[in-house]
């Protein structure tokens, strides 16, 4: 038996702007409804309506304005994919030549047959054969790492696994967060220092694994290596994924930097007291300052 | 918009624990959630909570003319509605499978068992016939629809008071409720559905699943029963096999649970005659919890812990004397005042204390109450209690 922690509840504090980086300043926030300007020479973009002659929000996010187009781009929202992004999914069905990947967006992502790569990494027409056998590939529930390749007209992106960095996924721990967290950087893929690799995806889905050793890269991502993995990497890993939930709940810019900093900040503690939401607040702002230091 | 798919590590997990006899809110294989119901100012206006599972009944009534091969006989008419609020993957408008069979189930239970009175429901016969209108719209999805749907409208039902009517030689006056007090349906009997849900091919059984239970079940078994034992429908899906004995033994669980819930119902009809009785406050309202300190407040719910009086003793005896902290306040210079003591700011052994003070109190109790302890020193409040047995994943094990 172990001890288990009980609280009531109390009020939480509020997560006030003003202490947080000066992104903010300048910056016009909006709520559905606010009305953004009552004159009509400008063009209305997404996440804005006309009301009465008055160009009002829809979403609750920053007003963007570019010479005579505002629009409106919402805090919170479903993943919205650009080609080149890089996205961690599920996959959820199984079709004809096709599969289904659910990637935090409003419609599931299409992974085509033709845009992986078959294990044995050679160039090949897709047999019938390899229609029959896609299951055996992915399967409902795997995890894989993949690039847009391109958007359809409905706003439904089209995915590729066509590199040996992307394929299925293994052992590790998936993080769902807002997709508006992610900074867009160079790559996605980075090997954290502290003993673990982390795969930040542009739709808010984090992968944490533990770092692989120099193993054959022939199977092209396909080979999911079932050893067991050791405690202090797993430690690594629990401790890490903490540290995402709690920068996520304090509205952290995620990229690789932030998220070592809130690594390194979280070591006096024990892993499972950074969940509380007192030890969350100090780790976040011993980030933030580190992180400001950094610029500055 | 299709619901988040369900992770093959939380699949496993459900399946597992299913496999020791352990459910996710703690139940047990045979237990319900609990269940509120509560009426509206309208008659015939029912909300049932089955857990979190939230779902509203309404009863209307309008007159109109009777079918031409029962001419004597009024008309019931029921309608589920899915609402978008209740899942992300229900969508207005769209007819799913799952829809349709909640409809098909109700009216199998409710019309099909003729528990309503439709003769009753005959104003002039051949011309005018009381027609019932049930609508069932459900708000919040956590599984077990058919029961809760089924409790709501049969309350919903019993509820209801339908206008009265006067005939005098060719002349149908229909009285308001201004003029004339409206009168109760005529109920034989009051079917009830209860779920079974199958793991593993059938070897494992839960009653009243839950929505993620419901998501790795493999098949579930409707089982429509009144509290006189009389079955009124029993339907099976999923496709998996049952043993005669297993049904049997479902049966005999149903009943158990249907007398339980008829109980419910009718006190819940009670408790609502009674206020409008006596004039009290009734309706939603009334049931909502209010912004008080209180609002909160959650029942004593039995908790399982086997050895927590040898383990809290030990740490007890372990413990330190816990500081003396001034309960009232002290005036120290006209103006200002002071309560507690300050305390040194020792991050993570400020909380290791008030754990220990805390589990004081609690030797002398077998199962744990939270209480709010008066003579805290001020800080984040906290409860230590020690469960037994079950393995936790936390990050370090």
């Amino acid at each position: 038996g172990m001890a288990a922690n009980m609280r009531l509840p109390t009020i939480r504090k509020q997560v006030s702007l003003s202490s947080s980086l000066s992104a903010l300043d300048g910056k016009d926030l909006v709520v559905p409804g606010d009305v953004i300007t009552s004159d009509t020479g400008f063009m209305r973009g997404h996440g804005t309506y006309m009301d009465e002659e008055k160009l009002t929000a829809s979403v609750a996010g920053e007003v963007e304005r570019v010479n005579k187009l505002i629009c409106v781009r919402p805090l919170k929202t479903r993943f919205n994919g650009e080609v080149g992004d890089v996205v961690v999914g599920r996959i959820t069905e199984v079709q004809q030549k096709r599969w289904k990947v659910d990637t935090n967006s409003r419609l599931d992502s299409v992974l085509l047959l033709s845009s992986v790569n078959l294990p044995g990494g050679e160039l090949r027409r897709r047999s019938a054969e390899d229609e029959l056998t896609m299951r055996d590939y992915l399967q409902e529930g795997d995890l894989i790492s993949a690039e847009v390749q391109s958007v359809f007209s409905d706003g439904a992106l089209s995915l590729h696994t066509r590199s040996l960095k992307y394929g299925k996924l293994g052992q590790g721990v998936l993080v769902q967060l807002s997709p508006s967290l992610i900074k867009r950087q160079k790559t996605h893929f980075h090997n954290l220092p502290c003993g673990a690799s982390i795969i930040l995806g542009n739709n808010g889905f984090v992968w944490l694994y533990p770092t692989p050793g120099h193993q054959d890269e022939e199977a092209g991502g396909y080979y999911t290596s079932l050893e067991p993995v050791s405690l202090s990497d797993r430690e690594v890993i629990s401790r890490l994924r903490n540290c995402l939930l709690a920068l996520g709940a304090h509205k952290v810019l995620l990229y690789d930097t932030s998220v070592l900093y809130c690594y390194e900040s979280s070591l006096p503690h024990q892993i499972k007291d950074i969940l509380k939401p007192e030890v969350m607040e100090e780790i976040v702002m011993m980030t933030r300052q580190k992180l400001v230091e950094l610029e500055g | 918009m299709r619901d988040t798919p369900l992770s093959n590590c939380e699949r496993d997990f459900l399946l597992k624990a299913i496999q020791e006899k352990k459910r996710l809110d703690g139940r047990q294989t045979y237990d319900y959630r609990s269940i509120k119901i509560s009426f509206g100012t309208d008659y015939g206006c029912c909300f049932v909570d089955l857990g979190k599972t939230r779902i509203m009944a309404q009863v209307s009534c309008e007159l109109i003319t009777p079918k031409e091969n029962r001419p004597n006989e009024g008309l019931i008419f029921f309608n589920i509605e899915l609402s978008p609020m209740a899942s992300p993957a229900f969508e207005m408008g769209r007819q799913s499978e799952l829809l349709v069979k909640l409809n098909r189930q109700l009216e199998r239970c409710l019309r099909n068992s003729k528990c309503i009175d439709t003769e009753s429901l005959c104003v002039v016969s051949g011309e005018k016939v009381w027609q019932i209108r049930v609508d069932v719209h459900l708000l919040n999805h956590d599984g077990n629809l058919m029961d809760a749907a089924s409790i709501a409208a049969i309350a919903a039902l019993c509820h209801f008071r339908r206008p009265d009517v006067g005939i005098q030689g060719e002349e149908v006056t229909v009285y308001s409720t201004e003029e004339r007090d409206p009168i109760p349906l005529s109920i034989y009997h009051m079917p009830i559905c209860v779920s079974f849900s199958f793991f593993q091919q059938g070897t494992y059984l839960l009653v009243d699943p839950c929505e993620r239970e419901e998501r790795v079940m493999d098949g579930l078994l409707m089982i429509a029963m009144n509290k006189h034992r009389e079955i009124c429908s029993i339907q099976s899906s999923g496709g998996i096999m049952l043993l005669k004995d297993q049904v049997l033994r479902c049966s005999k669980i149903a009943s158990v649970k249907v007398s339980e819930i008829t109980e419910l119902i009718n006190k819940a009809l009670e408790n609502d005659k009674k206020a409008r009785k006596t004039g009290g406050k009734f309706g939603f309202a009334e049931s909502l919890p209010q912004e008080r300190i209180t609002a909160l407040k959650t029942d004593v719910s039995p908790v399982e812990m086997s050895d927590v009086k040898e383990k809290a003793n030990e740490i007890v005896q372990r413990a330190e004397v816990p500081p003396q902290t001034v309960p009232s306040p002290v005036l120290t210079a006209p103006g200002t005042g002071q309560v507690g003591e300050g305390l040194e700011n020792s991050w993570g052994l400020k909380e290791e204390e008030e754990e220990e003070e805390e589990e004081e109190e609690e030797e002398e109790d077998e199962t744990v109450e939270l209480k709010m302890d008066e003579t805290d020193s001020p800080g984040p409040r906290s409860v230590c209690a020690v469960f037994h047995g079950h393995s936790w994943q936390d990050g370090t094990e």
